[in-house]
């Protein structure tokens, strides 16, 4: 399944200048649990996505709000040369096309 | 002249008491825009004090490195004036923190400017209280030997070196600040780079409300309405009473939900179930979010756990060179196919036309959009695009530097010769001429690190004037 067929919700940002953070929220219980139970939900998994050293990535369900956070370092601190993305807003879009 | 604060103080006798504190939280980001409809509300519901936040580290290393605002000056002035006049109007204190975007000298300076004008054109009378940001840099250098200053994510280790390159280096203020500055018996409080709870959560502790609900309040009013549905600039009322609060809209169409409430704390957050300050942390992961009715939502039950050791988060931007930009797309397919081999190729030839020796004295860098210019994607797209735009940044020591490289770039990239290339007069086309861009100096972040300190107090000095 696609996340975009799953959440209602996809983002991603800075949480300061050093790391990401991507919220994940869904509609109903029934979405978040999918996702949450999915066994392909896992940090090596996402650090595969994006490249970055799976001890990096930290997954943090949040059930209050039926969503999922991802945090993981940035590879390049915001806006320094050869960032692509100072504010972090575009960068879940390998969370799009991935498989869950 | 009794002050605002004082006033409020009185209000209250000095302590909670059971009593309903009002916050008006105005603006997340004073300068782009103060909707005075929402501000009106406000107002109307006779508000204890107004906080805004204007700045954050989220608009990238330039802002703190060049001393400019982020936002433009007319803007910021009438947001500042749409606010003082609110704040004075009532006699209820305005705490702004962050001045100036970034919260460094050079911000507090002009914010400091901005409200002075307008105190003299509006004919306002008050006690301007200010604290500073600036850390000395004396002092970062002996925590660094010290062992006391550690990254705070994928950043190397603090250096004395690197103190020495930034071009600013501040510390983020925080609720100890605010309170000092307050008991000055001040009317509005102007802080350079502070934490946004700070702004929010500095009278309600003065008062005695739990430090927990304050914290967690602190954190969801600077942003305004964003915690609502649908989230918006608006001002938001948060009335702080017994061992939670309440948060409201201040505009109609907004809906503070228990879901929209709690969906907040992940907000650029990364940890939505802790709110970490220079003084101790607030655990929100146990709150109760429960609707008031469909606009209102009531939180409560967030506790604040002191901290053993006080720190302050560092910010520093240094300065890399001086940027120029090449704007340019193409739609000739053959010439996609290729383009990251013909941009490398390009690169070779610039470095030996604009060098003698063939060493580049500054960084090329291509994004071309349509392939990879948001992320670094490790494939090419499965299909090939229609069309892509190509920006090349050329970062050098100085500006004619950047901007000889970025026209020989561009002539060169317009008529790169490939195998099988059918458009022989151009590659490229430029939206407009000239496609070399001046974008100004060009920083990085040098500091995010934290410090341990047993003297808050003396990083962050407030000032007291009469205006």
């Amino acid at each position: 399944m696609k996340l975009a067929e799953l959440a209602r919700v996809v983002r991603s940002k800075n949480a300061g200048p050093l790391k990401l953070t991507f919220d994940i929220m869904f509609e109903d219980e029934k979405g978040y649990q999918a996702f949450v139970q999915s066994p392909t939900l896992e940090p090596a998994r996402i650090a595969g996505l994006y490249g970055v050293a799976p001890e990096t990535v930290e997954i943090m369900p949040y059930p209050v709000a039926l969503a999922v956070k991802i945090v993981m370092d940035r590879k390049l601190p915001s806006g320094s040369p050869g960032d692509w993305d100072v504010y972090g807003a575009q960068q879940h879009a390998p969370l799009l096309e991935a498989e869950w | 002249m009794v002050s605002a604060i004082s006033k409020l103080l009185d209000r209250f006798g000095g302590k909670a008491n059971g009593r309903a504190l009002k916050v008006i939280g105005a603006s997340g980001q004073l300068g782009y825009g103060v909707p005075e409809p929402a501000l009106k509300e406000g107002l109307s519901r006779e508000p204890d004090f107004i906080g805004a936040d204007m700045g954050s580290t989220d608009i990238g290393p330039y802002f703190l490195g060049s001393g400019d605002m982020a936002t433009a000056a007319e803007q910021t002035r009438r947001d500042l004036r749409r606010l003082l006049l609110a704040a004075r109007s009532r006699d209820i204190p305005l705490i702004i923190g962050t001045a100036g975007s970034a919260g460094a000298a050079p911000h507090l300076k002009r914010t400091l400017g901005f409200v002075r004008e307008i105190a003299a054109e509006e004919g306002l009378h008050f006690r301007l209280g200010t604290i500073r940001s600036d850390m000395p840099r004396d002092v970062v250098k002996g925590a660094i030997r010290a062992g006391r200053v550690r990254p705070l994510g994928n950043i190397a280790d603090l250096t004395e070196a690197e103190v020495d390159a930034s071009a600013n280096l501040v510390g983020q203020a925080g609720t100890e600040a605010f309170i000092r500055c307050l008991e000055q018996d001040v009317d509005v409080v102007i802080a350079g780079r502070a934490c946004d709870t700070g702004i929010f959560a500095a009278i309600p502790q003065m008062l005695g409300y739990p430090l927990g609900p304050v914290v967690h309040m602190a954190k969801i009013v600077e942003c305004a309405s964003l915690c609502c549905l649908p989230g918006g600039r608006d001002s938001i009322l948060a009335v702080l009473e017994g061992d939670g609060f309440v948060l409201e809209s201040m505009n109609p169409a907004r809906r503070a939900t228990p879901m929209s409430v709690a969906a907040h704390s992940l907000y650029e957050q990364a940890d939505p179930n802790v709110i970490v300050e220079p003084e101790g942390t607030a655990q929100v992961d146990r709150a109760h979010y429960e609707a008031v009715d469909d606009r209102r939502t009531r939180v409560s039950g967030a506790r604040w756990v002191p901290a053993a050791q006080p720190t302050v988060k560092l910010e520093g931007s240094a300065k890399v060179g001086e940027r120029a930009v090449l704007l340019a797309g193409s739609a000739d397919p053959r010439f996609i196919e290729g383009v990251r081999s013909h941009v490398e190729e390009v690169r070779q030839v610039v470095a030996e036309l604009v060098t003698d020796d063939g060493v580049p004295d500054y960084q090329l860098s291509f994004r071309v959009y349509g392939i990879d210019g948001v992320y670094p994607w490790p494939d090419p797209p499965k299909v090939q695009p229609r069309e892509i735009f190509v920006m090349a940044e050329c970062i050098a020591p100085t500006l004619d530097r950047a901007l000889a490289v970025a026209k020989t770039t561009k002539q060169y990239l317009l008529h790169h010769g490939f195998p099988g290339r059918l458009s022989t007069s151009g590659n490229l086309a430029f939206p407009f001429t000239p496609p070399e861009l001046v974008a100004g100096a060009a920083y990085r972040f040098s500091a995010y690190h934290v410090m341990e300190t047993d003297d808050l107090a003396g990083l962050f000095p407030v000032e007291v004037e009469m205006l």
